[in-house]
């Protein structure tokens, strides 16, 4: 069983990326992999820290005249 | 007016008025760009398929319409180009992939559609790259310099456009699509509002980032084809119910007290090369002349942009394809099916977060459009001019981080794509080496006629849109309405459905 009150990180290594991507059987590579667990990085930093007010909302809002 | 290498140099304004004045015909016009296109295709691969006798009858069709008085619009028996990622009813559809060979779709995308009700000739199907993220072989060549990389993916719409075998070309845009092949053809492209043209019946990369739009080779005739493939489509779930404004009405009205902004940190990076950095600078310099106001900004977060739209375009991509790449992925080349796969290993929680990523920079834009009462920002369309082929993928010897040409591409583009504004490319002057170097326009949700406002004041004051490729002039001097090979030309579904294709180019590219 995992423990549940300690929850690993996301993916966000080109290790983990290239796992996930042979479970799949992806003909990934780890050098594929690596820009991608960086982009990752970035945006799981990106929620953490700066994303709290901003729900997914897929509309576009014309009202940007003041 | 029946001189051939006249009529493939007229704009679409002013086709439309000769046709109106009854100096030239639908089907003189087609004619030439028939007789272009067959001494043009062997070097330059434009076209995916020329559809020449569907052509020809609608170009008589148009002149029956129009001396019956049967007025279509400025489109009405003007011959255009479609990206072959849209579907055309009875004409192949191929997407640049082995996996679609063959494929005649059974009806027409919404902007084919759109195109044949204004009464537009549809030559043909302009090549894309494989899935318009892959690449293409065999390659198609700049007008400009065959040497060249002429932009991706509606590579063929733009390189048809430079090269006069169409009046006007449909491009479609997930991250610069439409506006990388404008600025690197000498053209005008425009990537309207997310929702203001329908993608229905058009193969997607990336839907919520998908974006159907024209090119041509003025900001009038960019205008007057936006106007006939926009609107509301019940069709498209994304389509906006927003009405369509006449974007020929205030086109002339000039930039006069506008408020354009420039975030200068970010849009004139290091990445900025010498030539397109005094380029902006003069298209800058030249709308402050014309009575614009040229405000400088800062919004830091444009920063993000890069990761954010490529997390959203993986996972939107894979999950378009993998079904497909499972039962056929020996059909795509490996660098594409890579690039299409590699949203699969990403976690629904980390594309809600990319999600989430997108409202905050769109609420960041919506800020500053505001607070500084902005009806534009500028910026280069890309950091450079067209790269060699050889260069394309290689580390610049420029720039100290390992950045390629191609990562560049994105810098300037990406954030119109993520917001969903409005951007527009235009012809802004040209490199010492003679190559075409555009700027970019974006602006506020369904306020294209304001970028188009803008855009045609500059145009007025230079003449960098007349300027013609050399390359393709030099090899083919003469427009000869007959004898010139067809070289690898095909034809019609129907006389030519199964001919022979080269192996995909192996490198990816990902628009």
């Amino acid at each position: 069983m995992p423990n549940i009150d300690q929850p690993a990180d996301p993916l966000t290594s080109a290790e983990h990326l290239l796992r996930l991507a042979e479970m799949l059987r992806l003909d990934l590579t780890e050098e594929d992999l690596a820009a991608l667990a960086e982009q990752l990085r970035t945006i799981d930093a990106l929620e953490e820290a700066e994303l709290e007010d901003f729900p997914p909302i897929l509309r576009m809002d014309a009202d940007w005249h003041e | 007016m029946s001189d051939f290498g006249a009529l493939i140099n007229l704009s679409i304004s002013e086709a439309a008025a000769a046709l109106r004045r009854g100096e030239t015909t639908s089907v003189a016009l087609t004619q030439a760009t028939l007789a272009r296109i067959k001494e043009t295709e062997p070097t330059v691969h434009a076209y995916a398929i020329v559809s020449t006798e569907r052509a020809l009858e609608s170009a008589e069709r148009a002149d029956r319409e129009l001396a019956a008085g049967r007025d279509r619009g400025l489109l009405q028996g003007i011959p255009v180009g479609v990206k072959d990622n849209c579907y055309t009813k009875g004409i192949l559809t191929e997407v640049g992939s082995k996996a679609m060979e063959g494929f005649v779709p059974d009806f027409d995308a919404t902007v084919v559609a759109n195109l044949y009700a204004a009464g537009a000739v549809l030559i043909g199907k302009t090549r894309c790259h494989e899935w318009s993220c892959g690449g293409s072989e065999p390659p198609t060549r700049s007008a400009w310099d065959r040497d060249r990389f002429p932009g991706g993916s509606s590579i063929g719409s733009g390189v048809a456009l430079s090269a006069r075998s169409a009046f006007g070309a449909i491009g479609t845009d997930t991250g610069g699509s439409i506006r990388i092949p404008a600025t690197l053809n000498n053209l005008v492209g425009m990537k309207a509002t997310y929702g203001r043209v329908s993608a229905y019946g058009v193969l997607p990369l990336a839907w919520s980032l998908d974006h159907v739009g024209p090119l041509t080779r003025k900001v009038r005739d960019n205008a007057i084809m936006l106007g006939a493939i926009a609107g509301h489509d019940p069709n498209d779930a994304n389509s906006a119910r927003v009405d369509v404004p006449d974007f020929l009405t205030s086109i002339d009205g000039g930039v006069q007290g506008m408020r354009i902004g420039i975030d200068c940190a970010y849009f004139l990076y290091p990445g900025v090369v010498d030539s397109v950095r005094a380029v902006t600078e003069a298209v800058v310099d030249q709308l402050a002349a014309l009575g614009a106001k040229i405000i400088e900004v800062k919004l830091p977060e444009l920063e993000l942009t890069r990761e954010t739209l490529m997390t959203i375009r993986m996972v939107e991509s894979a999950s378009y394809h993998r079904h497909r790449i499972r039962e056929q992925g020996h059909l795509y080349s490996p660098g594409t099916r890579a690039t299409l796969q590699m949203g699969e290993v990403i976690l629904a929680t980390q594309y809600v977060a990319a999600l989430r990523a997108r409202e905050r920079f769109r609420a960041a834009m919506k800020n500053l459009f505001r607070r500084e009462n902005l009806q534009a920002l500028i910026s280069p369309t890309i950091p450079v001019s067209a790269p060699l082929l050889e260069d394309v993928w290689q580390p610049r010897d420029d720039m100290e981080n390992g950045e390629t040409p191609t990562d560049g591409f994105v810098h300037h583009v990406y954030p119109a794509n993520l917001s969903g504004q409005p951007a527009i490319s235009a012809p802004g002057g040209f490199s010492p080496e003679g190559l075409p170097i555009g700027y970019q326009l974006m602006g506020r949700p369904f306020d294209e006629a304001t970028l188009y406002r803008i855009a045609y004041a500059y145009e007025r004051t230079q003449n960098w849109h007349e300027r013609q490729p050399s390359q393709v002039y030099d090899a083919y001097p003469g427009i000869a309405a007959s004898g010139s090979s067809a070289g690898t030309l095909r034809h019609s579904a129907a006389s030519n459905p199964g001919a022979p294709r080269s192996a995909p180019f192996a490198r990816g590219w990902d628009r």
